[in-house]
């Protein structure tokens, strides 16, 4: 097959989507990460295990509700916000009593929490693999050039956009998306015209943690939802954010776009050494762009 | 006064640790394996097993009059803590036995203490063939199936079959590329015209396999050989499932047909996926199982799944040894249990003389929805003897002597 045949094929299409539906959740997972990182400063290592209690929290909604269309939409919802509640406690509990402190303290407290957290997931849902339906409308498969695309995916591929508008309407439309943009520059000067940075903090905190607990939600159903799936999550992530460039919103989006689909696209290309491929793309990358492809605000 | 605290509270310490060390009156088992992260589906099944068997053990009486005690170290699946874990368990708890780990390496790691140690290591769920293979020794046994015996015993069953074009996937660790070896060396020795399309390998812990399955079926392979292990298992029946991927093209995981694999999906696992595995609960639909499995789940209220049975026999296989032993001597003990035969819940299980390998039955069937539970079963069971899937002692003796 010429490289033209194997750039047109039905394979390809149906790789690219699939590398699309996984963009959408690296997407969701890494942007939460960087918007943290941007704004308050925290590598927060324990982003992965608030994905994971998303994930937990999305099976125990739906097993509590019984299954069904309905109960997948709550726990949409509700597990987010489970993650979200967790996160403020986090920051107001904890985080905000060390921002003037160096960032290694910053490290090693969400380290700290990163293994609490996978404690409190096995002593609190077990040690069993769990599993999540999708709602009957989107199981199975639709049929692309005679491959199979997964409904499910093709719904992450809608999901996607909706987040990304809804993130970018937050930071540059409302005023607190221009507040903590503006702290995210200088906090000082930010607190020196009379607002108060830590609730601009917490909040932007609470957001990041959401979208941490959504993106778990969101791939519960793809995936067995078991301890451990914070760790092969969490450094793709940071992966991302770095190569992104760190704190931007938008850096996040490119990373994930070109992680996902180095991955899809790697698979297609050489099988057996599919793995390598988002990787080596983060070398290339980091060698031509040190400091990420958009600009850090660190 | 605070200096005299002081050393009082040393004096005490040090005569606690004294007693703890000396034990007189107990037969003290090591138990190192992880207890941290997703195998924890696989090794608490094993502790509970090997407690339960012990608890009973012990209300008889327990073996020449001692009870058998066990203490627990967690290695969190790293090789390192789990040799130094051992190590402290050997010098400083002055166990009797050591048993567990899921992690090949640590086994690896720990096998090879023991013989200096002259301590006998009963390895409870690492599934490498170098165990008993080339790396095996006086001081260790495995009890349970291994890399090899997978291989076999599952080129045995696809070899009578038609396919011809074989793709090979799996997770890119020890495990995947060992099962797939074994399997594939032994499929193209039995069938000569088998031939390997291609292969895939993802990262362990994968989570999205749909770019990989779609990768699959453009090749059209006849079928398709997934070695996966762990949280993999379910994520890529659960990939399957949804891309209709069993449907187009089969495919074998061993631990397929397996309770840890099906029971988390409920009715949305694939049907049709061949697979094999060590124990089922509800099969063979024997008394001794059926008693066992109902035990097993009033103790600790869930099924039991292949480690349970793990630990169950491993703690029987240890007191029958020290019974016939006379007296706890590590050297006794290892002549007792070379050769050593038990009644188990899935039939008679050998501990083969000439190489330490656990000789036990394996199951052969395929994916199916059930009337009688809410999740899929394994149907079409098929039982697969020890003897029919075992490295002959020639073999091993070979292996050995490189």
């Amino acid at each position: 097959m010429s490289f033209l045949e194997i750039l047109f094929s039905a394979g390809t299409l149906s790789q690219v989507l699939m590398g699309l539906s996984r963009t959408t959740i690296l997407f969701i997972v890494s942007s939460g990460l960087t918007l943290i990182l941007g704004v308050l400063r925290i590598p927060n290592i324990a982003h992965g295990s608030l994905y994971m209690i998303g994930a937990f929290s999305a099976y125990s909604v739906i097993s509590f509700l019984g299954g069904g269309g309905f109960a997948f939409c709550v726990a949409m919802v509700v597990a987010p916000l489970v993650v979200a509640a967790i996160g403020f406690v986090m920051e107001r509990g904890f985080f905000s009593y060390l921002y003037e402190r160096e960032h290694l303290m910053l490290l090693l407290l969400t380290f700290s929490f990163a293994l609490i957290f996978g404690d409190l997931v096995k002593i609190l849902w077990g040690t069993e693999f769990r599993s999540i339906e999708a709602p009957a409308l989107i199981q199975g498969s639709a049929e692309i050039l005679g491959l199979p695309v997964p409904y499910y995916n093709l719904f992450l591929l809608a999901v996607g956009p909706f987040i990304a508008v809804f993130l970018w309407l937050v930071v540059n439309r409302t005023k607190i998306g221009k507040i903590s943009r503006a702290a995210a520059v200088d906090a000082e000067m930010v607190s020196a015209v009379g607002i108060n940075v830590g609730w601009v903090f917490a909040f932007t905190f609470v957001l990041g943690c959401f979208l941490a607990g959504l993106g778990g939600a969101l791939i519960a159903p793809m995936t067995s939802v078991s301890l451990g799936m914070d760790h092969s999550l969490i450094m793709e992530a940071f992966l991302i954010v770095i190569m992104g460039g760190l704190g931007n919103v938008w850096g996040a989006l490119l990373g994930s776009l070109i992680f996902g689909l180095a991955q899809s696209l790697g698979i297609m290309v050489w099988p057996q050494f599919g793995i390598v491929f988002p990787y080596l793309a983060v070398v290339v990358v980091l060698s031509f762009r040190p400091k990420g492809l958009l600009r850090s605000v660190w | 006064m605070k200096k005299m605290a002081g050393f009082l509270a040393v004096v005490v310490l040090t005569f606690f640790l004294a007693a703890s060390g000396v034990a007189g009156d107990t037969i003290k088992v090591g138990i190192v394996d992880t207890y941290t992260g997703p195998v924890t589906t696989y090794t608490y099944d094993v502790r509970d097993g090997f407690k339960m068997a012990a608890d009973r053990i012990n209300a008889k009486g327990g073996v020449l009059g001692k009870k058998i005690e066990f203490v627990i170290r967690d290695d969190t699946f790293k090789s390192d803590v789990g040799l130094a874990m051992a190590k402290e368990l050997i010098l400083k708890e002055n166990v009797d036995i050591l048993m567990g780990t899921i992690n090949s390496a640590t086994a690896l790691a720990i096998s090879d203490l023991c013989r200096k140690e002259k301590v006998p290591f009963l390895v409870t769920f690492s599934k490498s063939g170098k165990i008993t293979g080339e790396k095996g020794h006086r001081y260790v046994f495995n009890m349970n199936e291994n890399t090899d015996m997978i291989g076999r015993a599952t080129a045995t069953a696809f070899a009578k079959k038609r396919y011809v074009k074989y793709w090979i996937a799996g997770d890119d660790y020890e495990y995947g590329h060992a099962i797939a070896d074994a399997i594939w060396s032994h499929l193209k020795a039995l069938n000569p015209k088998v031939q390997l399309v291609g292969q895939s390998w993802w990262k362990m812990r994968e989570t999205d396999f749909n770019p990989y399955i779609t990768q699959i079926l453009a090749a059209k392979p006849d079928f398709v050989i997934v070695a996966t292990g762990g949280g993999s298992m379910v994520n890529f029946q659960k990939a399957a499932q949804a891309t209709g991927f069993n449907k187009r093209v089969p495919f074998y995981q061993h631990t397929g047909i397996e309770l840890s694999t099906l029971m988390p999906q409920g009715q949305n696992a694939p049907e049709g996926v061949f697979g094999t595995a060590n124990y089922l609960f509800y099969y063979p639909d024997t008394k001794v199982n059926k008693s066992f499995a109902d035990d097993f789940q009033k103790l600790y209220g869930r099924h039991p799944k292949s480690g349970a049975l793990y630990g169950y026999m491993t703690a029987q296989f240890i007191a029958m040894a020290y019974g016939k032993a006379g007296k706890v001597d590590k050297e006794k003990f290892i002549d007792a249990l070379e050769g050593m035969t038990l009644d188990s819940p899935i039939g008679k299980l050998e501990v083969r003389a000439c190489d330490h390998q656990i000789v036990l039955p394996m199951f052969y069937g395929v994916t199916k929805k059930s009337t009688k539970y809410e999740f899929l079963v394994g149907s079409d069971l098929v039982s697969i003897a020890g003897k029919d899937y075992m490295p002959t002692c020639e073999e091993i003796r070979k292996v050995r002597a490189k």
